[in-house]
C-alpha cells in the first residue's frame, strides 16, 4: 500500500455508515484496532454525496417532469396565436436553454439533483422539439419513428454526458418505439411475444456490456431485460396468442438481428458466468415463441389434456424464469429483479388460474389451489435465495483467504 | 472532449435527428412541384392543434361520398392497412385522384398516404393559419377554393397555400 497516496472519500448510504462507525468503535474499544486506525477508517467514508432519495431530489425530478410535460402540452394546445414556425422556434429555444443550462450547472458542480432536473427537462424538451417540428410541417399522422428518434436523441445526451435521467428518458421512449414500430406494420400476438423476447436479449446483452463501465446504466438495462423476459413468457402463455400468422416485417427482423448481435458481442467480450445472462434471455425468447406457437383452442368451457399441458408447461417455464431472476437479483444485488419476479409470478399464476382453470376448478377451491401454488413457490424461492446467498458468502470468504495466503 | 464541445455535439446531433423526423415534409416543400387541388372545409378549430383550417379534398375521396356527411379521404376497405398511394390525373386546372393502390406507382405524380388510422391521410388535411386569417379562409373555402400542394418524387406532400381558383 502506498502510504503517501491521499485518502479518497467513498460515498456510502447513511445507514451503512452508521453501522460501520458503531462496529469500528466496538473494534477500537476491544483493542482490535487502535483509535488512530479507527479514525482513519471512518474518515474514508461519507454519506454526504451518496445517491439516495430525498424529498428535495424527488421534488426536483417531479418538478422537472411536470414542467417538461406541461411545455409539450402548452405547445400542443394553447399557443394558437403563434404560427407553426414561431412555435417551433419557441420550443427550440426552451430546449436549448435547458440543454446548455444543465451542462453549465454541471460544469459548476451544482447540486447533482438540480443538474439532474435540468437535464431531465432538456431530454423532454428535445421530444417537444421533435413533435412540434412534426406538427408544424404536418406529418400525416402519429408515426412511431418519431418516438424512435426522440429515444435516440435522449440516449445521445445520456451517453455523451454520462447523465442518468436523459438516459432513462431514452430507454422509456426506446422501449415504446421497440413495440410500436414493428406492430405498426404487422400487428400479431406472436410478434409481441418475439419483440418482448428480443427486447430481453438486447437489454441483457447491453447490461453485461455496461457492467463495470456504467453501472447505473447496467442496472437499468438489466431491469428492462428482466421485465421484457417476464412479459414475453406472460404473453406467450395466453391461450391462442399465436393463432395469427406473423408478418415478417423489416422492423421485426431488424429487432431480432440487433438483439442477436448485442448478445453475441456480450458473450464474445465478456465470456464466463456473465454470458449466462444473454444466453438465458435467448432461451426465454425461444421457449416463449414455442409456447406462443402451441395453440390449443380458445374454448373456455372445454378444457382438454392439451390445455392442461399448455398451462402446466407455461407455469413451469414461468416459475423457472422467476427463480432465475431471483438468483440474478441476489448475485447482482439488484432487489428490483427479485420484486419483479415475485410480482410477475403472482400475477401470472392468478391470470392462468382464472383464464384456464376457472371453468373446472371454481370458487373456493380455485383460491385453495392458487394459495397452495404460491406457498410452494414461495418456499422454493426462499430456500433458493438463502442457499445462493450462503454459497456466495462462502465463495467470497474462500477467495478472500486465498488472496490473503497469496500475499 | 470538453463540456462545450460535448454540448455542441449533443445539440447538433439532436437537431439532425429532428431533421430526419420531418425529412419527407421538408423534401416536399423544398424539392416538390406545385399541383392545384379543389378543397372544401371541414371544421375550423382543433383544440389540440391550434388555429388552422381543416381541408377536405372531394376529388381525392375514395368512396365518393359527400364530404359534408363524412369528411376526409375515405378508406380502402380492402382488409389491409398501411401505405396507400393515390395517382393523380389532371382535370382542367386542378388535379384529381386516378387510382388508389397499395404498391408504389412506377411514375408520378402520386401522393404517398397511410390508412392505419380510421381513414386515408396524406399530410395535406390541414393548413395552419393565425386565428383571424383562419376565419377569412373558412369563408373563402365555402365559396370554393383550391389548395397549392407541393409533391416530391416520392409522393410526400405539403400544403403551401389555400386561395381562390
Amino acid at each position: 500500500m502506498n502510504a503517501s497516496a491521499p485518502p479518497t472519500t467513498r460515498p456510502v448510504p447513511p445507514r451503512e455508515l452508521a453501522w460501520l462507525r458503531s462496529e469500528v468503535a466496538d473494534w477500537a474499544s476491544q483493542g482490535i484496532i487502535s483509535e488512530d486506525q479507527a479514525a482513519r477508517i471512518t474518515t474514508r467514508y461519507s454519506a454526504d454525496t451518496h445517491t439516495r432519495f430525498s424529498i428535495g431530489r424527488v421534488l426536483l425530478y417531479l418538478g422537472g417532469g411536470f414542467v417538461g410535460i406541461g411545455l409539450i402540452w402548452l405547445v400542443a394546445a394553447n399557443l394558437d396565436q403563434l404560427s407553426p414556425v414561431s412555435r417551433f422556434i419557441a420550443v427550440t429555444v426552451i430546449w436549448l436553454t435547458f440543454l446548455v443550462g444543465s451542462e453549465l450547472l454541471a460544469s459548476r458542480r451544482v447540486s447533482p439533483p438540480l443538474v439532474g432536473a435540468a437535464r431531465l427537462l432538456a431530454a423532454l424538451g428535445i421530444g417537444a422539439v421533435l413533435f412540434q417540428a412534426a406538427q408544424s410541417l404536418q406529418v400525416p399522422a402519429f408515426e412511431p419513428r418519431l418516438l424512435g428518434l426522440w429515444s435516440a436523441a435522449a440516449l445521445l445526451h445520456g451517453y455523451l454526458t454520462r447523465a442518468y435521467l436523459p438516459f432513462l428518458v431514452g430507454v422509456v421512449t426506446g422501449v415504446a418505439w421497440w413495440f410500436t414500430q414493428p406492430l405498426w406494420d404487422g400487428p400479431s400476438g406472436l410478434a409481441v411475444v418475439m419483440l418482448f423476447g428480443a427486447g430481453a436479449v438486447l437489454a441483457a446483452g447491453l447490461a453485461v456490456l455496461h457492467d463495470g463501465r456504467l453501472d447505473a446504466f447496467a442496472r437499468t438495462w438489466r431491469a428492462v431485460g428482466a421485465a421484457m423476459a417476464l412479459l414475453a413468457m406472460f404473453v406467450a402463455a395466453i391461450p391462442d396468442v399465436g393463432g395469427d400468422d406473423v408478418t415478417w416485417t423489416f422492423w421485426l427482423v431488424s429487432a431480432l438481428v440487433v438483439a442477436g448481435v448485442a448478445a453475441a458481442v456480450a458473450v464474445a467480450t465478456r465470456p464466463g458466468v456473465r454470458a449466462l445472462e444473454p444466453v438465458g434471455a435467448i432461451v426465454v425468447l425461444v421457449v416463449a415463441t414455442l409456447i406462443g406457437l402451441w395453440t390449443t383452442g380458445t374454448s373456455t368451457s372445454d378444457v382438454d389434456t392439451a390445455d392442461w399441458l399448455h398451462a402446466a408447461t407455461s407455469v413451469i417455464a414461468y416459475v423457472l424464469l422467476a427463480v432465475a431472476l431471483v438468483a440474478l437479483g441476489t448475485v447482482r444485488e439488484h432487489a428490483a429483479l427479485t420484486w419483479m419476479a415475485m410480482t410477475g409470478l403472482v400475477v401470472f399464476t392468478t391470470f392462468q388460474s382464472f383464464a384456464v382453470f376457472a371453468p373446472i376448478v371454481t370458487g373456493a377451491w380455485l383460491f385453495v389451489v392458487l394459495g397452495t401454488v404460491f406457498l410452494g413457490t414461495g418456499f422454493l424461492f426462499d430456500r433458493a435465495r438463502r442457499e445462493l446467498a450462503q454459497a456466495l458468502d462462502n465463495d467470497t470468504s474462500t477467495s478472500a483467504s486465498t488472496e490473503g495466503s497469496d500475499r | 472532449m470538453n463540456r462545450i464541445a460535448v454540448t455542441a455535439v449533443i445539440a447538433v446531433g439532436q437537431l439532425a435527428l429532428v431533421g430526419v423526423g420531418v425529412a419527407p415534409q421538408l423534401s416536399a416543400r423544398v424539392t416538390g412541384d406545385t399541383y392545384l387541388m379543389t378543397v372544401a372545409p371541414i371544421d375550423p378549430i382543433d383544440p389540440f392543434r391550434g388555429a388552422y383550417v381543416a381541408l377536405d379534398y372531394p376529388d381525392l375521396r375514395h368512396d365518393g361520398s359527400e364530404p359534408i356527411d363524412a369528411a376526409g379521404l375515405g378508406a380502402l376497405d380492402d382488409g389491409e392497412e398501411g401505405a396507400v398511394f393515390i395517382t393523380l390525373v389532371q382535370e382542367g386546372d386542378v388535379w384529381a385522384a386516378g387510382a388508389w393502390t397499395r404498391d408504389r406507382p412506377d411514375s408520378g405524380p402520386y401522393l404517398a398516404c397511410d390508412d392505419r388510422s380510421w381513414q386515408i391521410r396524406c399530410g395535406i388535411e390541414s393548413y395552419f393559419l393565425p386565428q383571424d386569417q383562419a376565419a377569412a379562409t373558412e369563408d373563402l373555402l365555402r365559396d370554393g377554393a383550391v389548395a397549392e400542394v407541393r409533391i416530391d418524387g416520392r409522393g410526400n406532400a405539403a400544403v403551401v397555400d389555400v386561395r381562390a381558383p
